[in-house]
Formats: structure tokens, C-alpha cells, sequence
């Protein structure tokens, strides 16, 4: 296969690198690469050049010997920047096998001066493209797709990575390297081809070409070496021809400065192979390090088999059953595949595809992930989603003692002091309402979010529409491993609260589509502040509310967020443009599944209480929503005619209507309930009082149209057996009421039947109070002995709340 | 009318009067070129190479072989490695993604012939599978091996060839448990016939593909004995939306042609039309999946609707509002469930895209019948 690879033009082929006169060598490379990492070495080893350059932050050239210590890896270089305008954060993530690291151990071993040549990570040509995460070490031709999806066209792969394995990894320790870096070059040169490169990685490749040419002038006759991302290679190949006419410069190029008032640094942080294989789309680089360090260790057949055993361990220990006859079957299928693709040994997804093919007699209900290079999403296989942990494997990088703390360090505890809780061993109770208070508070939240111990809160408001102004936190001193976990925490962000809400973003991305929208992590973000640094977290959450699948959740999800945007003075979010997005969000969504909602009797609450979150939002925050009252009415008017729904979710809907100002006549509506189920008119009207009570009780509509008439005129007229079948679902209606409305709808029946009398003794009952008593003892003491034998009702029946439960007839 | 159905090309002209010539003649051509310069090795019994095979099926551009098959390479490259192996290949998945195609290309590249092929129903019987009589002879002449006459599986085993088993779930489960020995132990016993004829052992090459589709009756109820006798392949709906709108172009503006419409289809409105299509399939957002299939072969359909309709009842291409007015009577089918859920698509989420084809699709959302 490799074979058939397309001739470069001659004069851009490399000669011997023993050969002088050409000190520049250039080396492109794939980040997470490991048979480009053995290249690195074997290069260095054979070239022995007087500098190694290597794509990295020229601003942590400083600070080289940090990352010399004997860390373990994987770790991380952190970047962080912050001014007026502009908050960015990247990572630039090294691994054993990472070329980049190779480059720099190696390198210096070899008694070359290492120098990092790239753009320091706050600058806009390196943070301009990406998102605010990044990953510095991402696959830079990502973004120049057309190339690449040729390239897998031609070879008949799916993905980039399936691509790459079967012509770099799978040679494995044994290849030629000269070989290698020909078939590198010849591979670069296509992808970089007739890409034009936006003006950010022009830039970079400015400034990167200025540093070869700098480290020419002082190599003398010794050879410099280049480790780039492949895609840049080519073009510093031109670039630095160009330069070769020019002047030798005195000295290294400067390495930009941020701008005056803007923060920025670069640090080391420990990282994960679990972070690493998170990062998602054109972050993502090369996928699954647990797969790429055993092939880094050993050679392809030994990754494959690693593979193969860790999945079978995994699948084992979580009880899914594998035969030895599936193993043999996965076994026979990779290596076939292997053959039929023409990779000398199995590549990472030949193992898979064997694996998925023989152990998984199921149909499938997301596309495996390996062949659509995405991330692992809902919905995947149990064996897929434990062949892909396989993959990521579970190192934790730690860095060593003698590293410079991560920014958050320092911050947390200058921060901790300002607040006068650096030192504290009482519990300490916070005054919401009190500013001093409440920074006091986000900065705890912000550390309980990042998992720092050391506080644990007591008690305080549990959602946003708790009525609690007041916080007790209890100091836990002397907690183990405060610092380790600040350290590992130092990961996220340079400050407490950039951190914080890193952490957030990565709980929403890990928790997955399936777990919907998350309430708790809402007022979480609510909770730690949310500012500008929760705007990505609150876009992809109001994105999230669209998919969410139950109704009384979202509802109350609604109500939450819609009075915290209404009337929050505790938090500062009240009128949030983002929490703005989540409510309009959720509106969309209530009346997209109340109007699929179908179902059987009986009312469900938390259905209607969604619809009376959706009535207050379109009347107090219309602004905000897409959702406009006419089409929240018409939306309205089909639920209310459809006879699938409901006949509460009905009422609502024809309560809502009439909220938003379009009542139709109750009349026949109420007939032909009542003519149909005798209960199914209490729901009805359950689900009417709920959204509409206000209207209901101030309908002043002329004789013979207003609802409680038509109500009468039906209830009198029903026949006893049905009226006593009726009776429940109408006191649990009417006791939307307060007692005080109650009495007006008392004399309004009064008034119709042309009698006098006290609308108010209509309200309580004549019975013997104690009657009552010994009447609830009894009940209460048959709902004990039927829940004892097991034939008591379910929890969820039981749980129907009446808020005013005295009888009212 | 002539009409090919699925998304293979026309018959060639010697074939004009078959409504569909199967694989092997449609793509004789391609078929005999990949066997002429077929130098890798062949698995024992096949007619062509896996990786000519894989070129037959996914396309290869430089030597003319046209793309039959639109999806994973890799899954393609699956199925024909398990063919190699002593395990059946089960392809599963939604109804009309071309399941039946790929199994129909695949027996036609590695056996030469896609014509063994047992259609699974709830009458299927083992006679229909394995082998029956021919009652005149075998009471004339008592059972002898002429008056045998082999169903598909045995003549399968008999010459090395792959057997199709479409739709093999909706076949009685004692049905599809016939199949246990023949694919474990490769050998049918007549035991009517003595001596070295009452055993029929498979020869290289003979392997099956069976078929089953996610709606009617899934796979979990198939015994777990035959289950593990198969590789199973789940085939999806197109994953790509500019892929699947080019391949419904193609294919709705050939029968549109067939059927004598002369404009082609608007794209704009084919847009709108796959659009809704991926979004009640369940695959996009809200994530709202209808019980009727919404396949890209159905969605061919419905532009194939559209287009005739407009012309022939107003003179011009279709629009929007031929897509409501078709989607009720193919989307919606008999399930009321379906068309509200159709509706409230049309009411809520169709207003809220931009652009004016979906407007009119909301517009029009009075067309759907009640």
C-alpha cells in the first residue's frame, strides 16, 4: 500500500543527514505519534545536532529544566491568558511517547541546545483558531479536511487515524527510519499540498522559520534539527530557504510579551490519559494513549495483544460473558482484516473491528466509534464503551516534587486568605445577602466543585428557589491531600474560578447526552458565579434542556431557572442573557413534548406544573423566548382538542389558552368530558386550575358561559353512582383553590340558585370534628396494614399533593 | 413502467427487459475486469480476492469500478473477511439501508452469483431452506437423489457458493434453528438417501448471509446458539447529510425520468425533504423516532411522489408543498401516532429552520391530511 504513496518532486527529497552542507534538518512529525517519537530519537542519535528546535511555547524556554525533572507522565504544559476582552486557556499535553517530548530528553542528552520556536500559547495566532480549551498538540490538518478525506478515499479508510496507523505505526520499532521519514515527507507534502494556510498558522510558521534561521547562524557547520506538526513542515522548508539570503541575526528572536494589564503564563500541570483522550472534534489529535503507549513500549503485535487482554479483563470484570471461541473468532477476524488491508501486523483498529465483529451479537444503535473518528457519544454498546476505555488507558501523570506549583496553587491560597479563610477551625456561617458573604461563598463552591477538601457545607439553599439566605460551611483542618488535589485541580485553569468552571464544563461533557440537563449543575454554576466563564457551560446546557425527555423535570428545571432569572438579588444572575437561553430553551421543549404527551387517567402534577412554568414565562419574560404567545396558543389548542392527551394535560392546555388571553367556551368542552368519564372532568379541570386559577376565579363571563356555571349546571345534572366515581378528581381540582376564592365560587352558586344564606359555612363541613378524626385514624391505620402486606398504593400515587385539603362541599 | 428499485444502476441494454437483473449481470463488466487482473490470493472457493471483492462493493475510481455501497469501508471489509471465516455474517439494521444490496453485491463477488437466497417469512419452512421432493418421482421411484430437489442450502453447500438468508428473524425460531448444525458441523443429512448421498458436506466457498431488520422482530429473540454462529454487522442509515442528498438525488431523478417527468427535482427542496427525513429517523436533535421506517430508499420515494405529482398536476417541479402532502401517505402510514408526530414536526420545528423551502414546508403543514 504504502507503494503507491505519489512520487514528491525530486528536488524536495532530503539527503543523508551526515551530508553536509545542509544543517537544517526538518523533521514533521504527528503529535502522540509514537513511531515519529522513535524517529526523533533515532535522529538526534545519528545527527547529533548542535540545537534541536521543537513546536512548543518559546516563552517556557526558560524554564526547560522544569520539564527535565523525572515527572511522570503524561503531563501537561498549562497555558493561561486573561485580559479585557480575552480569557484562553490551552494545554499542550506530553507522553512518553509524544516526539516533542523524545525530542527534548533526547536532545538534551545529546548535548544540543533544545529551544521551544512556537508562538507562546496566549498568542492570537495559536489561541485565535480554537476553542477556549486547547489542545496545542492537536492534528493541525484537521482543518484543512479536503487533503486528508482524499487521501482516505484513495486508500479506502474511514478515518485520519485508521489512515495513519496502517502506513506509520503499524512498521513498528523495526522500520527503516530512512524509509520512514521519506514516506513522512511524501505524506506531509500530500496533506499540505494545496491547503492554503489561514493567516494564524502563516504566522506561526513565520516565527518558527525565524528561529531556524537564528539557530543556522550560531550552529556553524553542525546541523539543527526541526521537530515540527508535519503540516508545518513543508512551508519552513520554503520559508527558511528564503531566509537563507538574508542576514544572520545577532541574536534569538524575542519572544512576544502580553500586551500591558493582560495576565498570561505558561506551567506544568499533571495530566491524564483520560484528558487527553477527551478533547473532542479538531482538538482531538491522536485518540486512545493507552493503545499508543503499549505500542510505544513494545512493538505493534505486542499493542494488539495488550489491547486484547485489557479488553477481555475489562469485559470479564464487568460480568458481560466472553467465550474462548468469541476470542478466537476476534483473533481471526483482525488478523484477516489485517491482511485483506495489507498492514503487516494488526493495527489499533484492525484489533477492534475484530473484536466488534465477533463479540457483539447485538444490532447497534450509534456507528462504532473508531470508524466515525468521533468521540464516544450516548447510546454505544457496552462492549464498545469498554473497548474504547481500553484504549484510553488509566495512567495519571504526577509531576515531581521539585516542580513550581500550578498557578491555582498560589491563587487559591492568596485568595482563601483575602477572605479570611485561610485559617479558620470554626464553622463558618455566610450571609447570603451580605457581598462580603457571598464571595465568601463562590469561593468555596468553587473549590467543592473542584473536589478541593477542606470545607463541607452544612447547610444552605438547596436549589434556586430555596427562600435560604444563609450558608454554614465546616472547616475540616489538617484535610489529606488538599495540596495534591489543588495540584491536580491546577490542570483546569490558572484561577479559582476559570478552573472551577472548567471542571463544570467537563462534568456536563462526561455526564453525557442521556443524563439530559443536569439541574444540580446549573445551580452549581449558578452557585460558583456565573459570569462570563460559564458562557460555553450555559450555552451547551441550554442545548442540552432541548433533549431532554421528561416533562415534570423540565418543568421543574423551568420554574427554577425562570424565578432565579426573574427575581434572583442573592446570586446576581437575575435577567442573565445565558440563563435567558436556558429558559428559552426549556419553553421550546415543554411545548414540543406536551403536545407528543398521551397517556391513560390520572393526573400528573409535575406535567401540568411544567405548563404553568411555560404560562410564566411567556408572561413575564416574552423577550426572551422563541416561542411567541400566538404559537404557544395554537400549540395549546391542538393539545387541548387532541383526545390521545391527557384530560389534565387538556385542561392545562385550555387553562393556558385562556392565561395567554384566547379563552374558548368551557361549554361543550365540559359537556362532552363529562359525557364520556365522570372523572375524567375533575383532571380536566385539575389541569385548568393549575394554569389558569386566576382566570377562572375572576371570570366574570355573562350567565350560562362562565365556567363554574357550566360546571354546575354538568355536576348537578350527573347521575349519582357518577358523581361519586367524579368526586375525588373535583376536590383534588377545586383545592387549587384558596379558601377565600373558594367562598366567592360558594356565593356565585348561591347566587344561581337564587338562595341567601352564608357562602362561607357552604365551606366547612357540618360533621362532628372528631367524627372526621376517628375517620382519618381508621384510614391511616388500613393504609398501614395494606402497606404491610404489600398492597398499599405505590409511592408515586400517595405523593399527589393537595394544597388545601379541606373538604369543599 | 420499468423501474429499478434500490441504488444500483440500470439494467444494460440486453437486460432493458428486466425490471431488475441482479448483481452479477447488472455489473458483468466490472465483475469479469476485477477477475482478469485479480492477482492477489483468493480464499479457497472464491472468484475473487478479498481485496477485489472490497474494490467490486465500495468502488475504486482509477480502474472504473463504480461505488455500489455507500457507508464504512471498514464495515464492508468485516463482512467479507467473516465470510472467510467459518462464521455466517448477519447484517442488521434499520429497514432500507440497503441490507439486502450489500449481501446481493457481496454473494455476487465472492460466488459469482447472488441467486441462492431464501426469503424469510413466517411460512418459511425447513423444506425452503434445505432441501424437498418431487413427489411424483419419489413415489414412482422411491427417494433417490433425482428425486431430491434442493432448496438453496444445500445447493449452497453442494457447489461453494454464499447462500442469502433475507430476513432470517422473521422466520419461526424452530425455523432458524435448522440452520445450528449446518453452520456448525457444515453437512446436511438426507436421511432418506443411503450411503455416501444421504451426507452433503460444504465445499470451500459456501458461507451465509443472513439479513434482519431492527423494526419487525429483532435479533434478541434469535437463540443464542445460532446468534453465536454469526458475525453480526449493523448497516446504518447514511451518516452524512450532503452524501445522502446527492444519493436521493440521483436515484429520485432517474425514476422521475422513467416516469416521464421532465424537470429534475429542485435541490432546495430535496434539502427540505431529507432534512425531515434525518429528523424522524431520530437521528438529529429532538430526537423524536417514528415507528414507520424513514429510510433513504423511502425518502427516494417520496421525492419520486413529489415529482410526479407537480408535474403532472400543475406542470412544474415539486415544491414544498408536495413533500406534506406526499410525507402523509408514506411517513405517516396508518399509525395516528405517526402523523401527529409528523404534524407537530411540521408546526414547531420546521417553522424555526431557516431558509424559504422550510417556511413553505410549515406553511403547508394544513396539507396534511386528518
Amino acid at each position: 500500500m504504502p507503494a503507491s504513496l505519489p512520487d514528491r518532486p525530486a528536488g524536495q527529497s532530503r539527503p543523508a543527514p551526515a551530508t553536509p552542507p545542509a544543517p537544517a534538518v526538518f523533521l514533521g512529525v504527528r503529535h502522540h505519534s509514537p513511531a515519529c517519537a522513535r524517529l526523533v530519537a533515532h535522529t538526534i542519535r545519528t545527527l547529533r545536532p548542535a540545537f534541536v528546535l521543537v513546536e512548543g511555547p518559546a516563552d517556557m524556554n526558560d524554564r526547560l529544566d522544569e520539564l527535565l525533572l523525572a515527572h511522570t507522565l503524561p503531563i501537561a504544559v498549562f497555558s493561561h491568558y486573561r485580559d479585557a476582552e480575552r480569557v484562553a486557556t490551552s494545554w499542550a499535553p506530553l507522553c512518553d511517547y509524544s516526539p516533542e517530548w523524545i525530542a527534548l530528553r533526547e536532545g538534551h542528552a545529546a548535548g544540543a541546545e533544545v529551544r521551544f520556536v512556537d508562538l507562546p500559547a496566549w498568542h492570537p495566532a495559536v489561541a485565535g483558531h480554537t476553542e477556549r480549551y486547547a489542545n496545542r498538540y492537536a492534528d493541525a490538518e484537521a482543518r484543512y479536511a479536503e487533503a486528508t478525506r482524499r487521501l482516505c478515499e484513495h486508500f479506502a479508510v474511514d478515518t485520519v487515524d485508521a489512515l495513519w496507523d496502517g502506513l506509520f505505526e503499524v512498521l513498528g520499532p523495526d522500520a527503516d527510519p530512512e524509509e520512514l521519514r521519506t514516506r513522512l515527507d511524501t505524506y506531509f507534502g500530500l496533506v499540505r499540498g494545496d491547503a492554503e494556510a489561514d493567516a494564524a498558522d502563516r504566522a506561526r510558521e513565520e516565527y518558527m522559520a525565524s528561529w531556524v534561521h537564528a539557530a543556522l547562524a550560531r550552529a556553524g557547520d553542525r546541523p539543527v534539527l526541526v521537530v515540527t506538526g508535519g503540516f508545518h513542515q513543508p512551508a519552513l522548508r520554503t520559508l527558511s530557504a528564503r531566509y537563507a539570503q538574508a542576514a544572520a541575526p545577532a541574536d534569538w528572536p524575542a519572544v512576544p510579551a502580553p500586551p500591558d494589564g493582560a495576565l498570561g503564563g505558561s506551567f506544568l500541570v499533571p495530566y491524564s490519559f483520560r484528558q487527553l483522550d477527551a478533547f473532542a472534534g479538531y482538538q482531538s489529535g491522536m485518540p486512545s494513549p493507552g493503545y499508543y503507549q503499549r505500542l510505544w513500549e513494545t512493538d505493534p503485535q505486542g499493542a494488539g495483544q495488550g489491547l486484547l487482554r485489557a479488553v477481555t479483563e475489562r469485559l470479564r470484570a464487568r460480568g458481560i460473558p466472553l467465550s474462548t471461541a468469541g476470542l478466537i473468532a476476534a483473533r481471526s477476524l483482525s488478523q484477516g482484516l489485517a491482511r485483506l488491508r495489507g498492514h503487516p501486523y494488526e493495527t489499533r483498529v484492525d484489533v477492534l473491528d475484530g473484536l466488534a465483529g465477533a463479540l457483539i451479537a447485538d444490532d447497534l444503535d450509534r456507528p462504532l466509534p473508531w470508524t466515525t473518528g468521533g468521540t464516544l457519544g450516548a447510546g454505544n454498546h457496552p462492549v464498545v464503551v469498554e473497548m474504547v476505555a481500553a484504549c484510553t488507558g488509566d495512567a495519571v501523570g504526577r509531576l515531581h516534587p521539585g516542580t513550581p506549583l500550578p498557578p491555582l496553587v498560589h491563587d487559591v491560597a492568596a485568595r482563601l486568605a483575602g477572605l479570611g479563610l485561610a485559617d479558620t477551625d470554626a464553622p463558618v456561617t455566610l450571609d447570603l445577602t451580605e457581598e462580603e458573604d457571598r464571595s465568601r461563598s463562590r469561593a468555596l463552591h468553587r473549590l467543592r466543585v473542584l473536589g478541593v477538601p477542606g470545607f463541607t457545607r452544612v447547610s444552605g439553599p438547596a436549589d434556586g428557589t430555596d427562600p435560604v439566605f444563609t450558608e454554614v460551611w465546616e472547616p475540616r483542618p489538617a484535610a489529606g491531600g488538599r495540596e495534591a488535589a489543588l495540584i491536580e485541580a491546577g490542570a483546569y485553569g490558572a484561577r479559582l474560578d476559570e478552573a472551577a468552571a472548567a471542571r463544570l464544563g467537563e462534568r456536563m461533557s462526561a455526564a453525557g447526552p442521556e443524563a439530559g440537563a443536569p439541574a444540580d449543575l446549573l445551580f452549581d454554576a449558578v452557585q460558583c458565579g456565573a459570569g462570563a466563564l460559564c458562557a460555553d457551560l450555559l450555552t451547551a446546557f441550554a442545548a442540552r434542556v432541548g433533549q431532554v425527555g421528561d416533562l415534570g423535570r423540565l418543568g421543574e428545571m423551568l420554574s427554577a431557572t425562570l424565578s432565579l432569572w426573574r427575581h434572583d438579588r442573592v446570586y446576581g444572575v437575575a435577567r442573565d442573557q445565558l440563563l435567558g437561553g436556558v429558559v428559552r430553551s426549556a419553553v421550546d421543549r415543554v411545548i414540543w413534548l406536551a403536545e407528543g404527551l398521551h397517556g391513560g387517567p390520572g393526573v400528573d402534577l409535575a406535567a401540568l406544573r411544567a405548563l404553568e412554568a411555560a404560562r410564566d414565562a411567556l408572561r413575564y419574560a416574552p423577550g426572551l423566548l422563541s416561542v411567541t404567545p400566538r404559537t404557544a396558543a395554537e400549540a395549546a389548542a391542538r393539545i387541548s382538542r387532541d383526545p390521545r392527551a391527557p384530560a389534565g394535560l387538556r385542561g392545562a392546555a385550555f387553562g393556558l389558552r385562556w392565561a395567554l388571553g384566547v379563552p374558548d367556551d368551557p361549554g361543550p368542552v365540559v359537556q362532552a368530558l363529562a359525557a364520556t368519564a365522570a372523572d375524567a372532568l375533575g383532571d380536566w379541570l385539575t389541569g385548568l386550575f393549575a394554569v389558569a386559577r386566576e382566570e377562572v376565579a375572576h371570570d366574570t363571563g355573562a350567565e350560562e358561559h362562565s365556567l363554574i356555571d357550566v360546571v354546575d349546571g354538568v355536576v348537578s345534572a350527573l347521575p349519582e353512582p357518577d358523581f361519586l366515581v367524579g368526586l375525588p378528581a373535583l376536590r383534588q381540582a377545586f383545592a387549587f383553590f384558596p379558601p377565600r376564592e373558594r367562598e366567592r365560587i360558594a356565593e356565585r352558586l348561591l347566587e344561581r340558585r337564587r338562595l341567601r344564606g352564608s357562602a362561607r359555612s357552604l365551606l366547612r363541613t357540618p360533621a362532628d370534628p372528631l367524627l372526621l378524626a376517628r375517620a382519618r385514624a381508621l384510614e391511616e391505620n388500613v393504609t398501614r396494614l395494606l402497606d404491610r402486606h404489600g398492597l398499599g398504593p405505590s409511592p408515586a400515587d400517595r405523593a399527589a399533593p393537595a394544597p388545601h385539603p379541606e373538604p369543599t362541599r | 413502467m420499468t423501474v429499478t428499485a434500490g441504488f444500483g444502476e440500470a439494467g444494460e441494454a440486453g437486460e432493458a427487459m428486466f425490471q431488475r437483473p441482479p448483481a452479477e449481470v447488472r455489473h458483468a463488466d466490472e465483475l469479469a475486469a476485477l477477475r482478469a487482473d485479480d492477482d492477489d490470493p483468493r480464499p479457497p472457493g472464491w472468484k475473487l480476492s478479498l481485496r477485489a471483492a472490497r474494490r467490486f462493493i465500495v468502488g475504486d475510481e482509477q480502474a472504473g469500478i463504480s461505488r455500489k455501497f455507500v457507508g464504512n469501508v471498514s464495515l464492508v471489509e468485516r463482512a467479507l473477511v467473516t465470510l472467510a471465516t467459518n462464521r455466517g455474517l448477519m447484517l442488521v439494521g434499520e429497514p432500507g439501508t440497503a441490507k439486502s444490496l450489500l449481501s446481493e453485491l457481496i454473494a455476487a463477488a465472492v460466488s459469482g452469483s447472488s441467486a441462492l437466497t431464501v426469503q424469510g417469512g413466517a411460512a418459511t419452512t425447513e423444506d425452503q431452506i434445505k432441501y424437498s421432493w418431487n413427489y411424483a418421482l419419489l413415489v414412482s421411484e422411491g427417494p433417490s437423489a433425482r428425486s431430491l430437489v434442493p432448496a438453496p442450502m444445500l445447493r449452497g453447500m453442494a457447489e461453494g457458493r454464499i447462500v442469502r438468508f433475507e430476513e432470517i428473524t422473521r422466520c419461526p425460531l424452530e425455523v432458524q434453528d435448522c440452520l445450528l448444525s449446518l453452520l456448525s458441523d457444515r453437512v446436511i443429512t438426507v436421511p432418506e438417501l443411503h450411503g455416501p448421498q444421504g451426507l452433503v458436506f460444504a465445499r470451500q466457498g459456501f458461507n451465509v448471509i443472513a439479513t434482519a431488520n431492527t423494526r419487525d422482530r429483532g435479533v434478541n429473540e434469535m437463540s443464542a446458539a445460532l446468534k453465536r454462529r454469526f458475525n453480526f454487522e449493523t448497516v446504518f442509515p447514511i451518516a452524512d447529510f450532503e452524501t445522502e442528498l446527492d444519493l436521493v438525488e440521483a436515484e429520485s431523478a432517474t425514476l422521475l425520468r422513467q416516469s416521464g417527468v421532465e424537470p429534475p427535482p429542485r435541490r432546495d427542496v430535496l434539502e427540505v425533504l431529507v432534512g425531515t427525513f434525518r429528523e424522524l429517523r431520530g437521528t438529529a436533535a429532538q430526537g423524536e423516532r417514528m415507528s414507520t421506517v424513514m429510510s433513504t430508499a423511502e425518502a427516494v420515494s417520496v421525492a419520486h411522489a413529489v415529482g410526479v405529482r407537480a408535474w403532472f398536476l400543475r406542470g412544474e417541479p415539486g415544491a414544498a408543498a408536495d413533500v406534506v402532502a406526499c410525507l402523509a401517505g408514506t411517513a405517516a402510514k396508518d399509525s395516528p401516532e405517526d402523523l401527529a408526530r409528523l404534524r407537530r414536526f411540521l408546526e414547531q420545528e420546521a417553522r424555526r429552520r431557516p431558509g424559504p423551502q422550510w417556511q413553505a414546508l410549515h406553511e403547508a403543514r394544513h396539507l396534511l391530511a386528518d
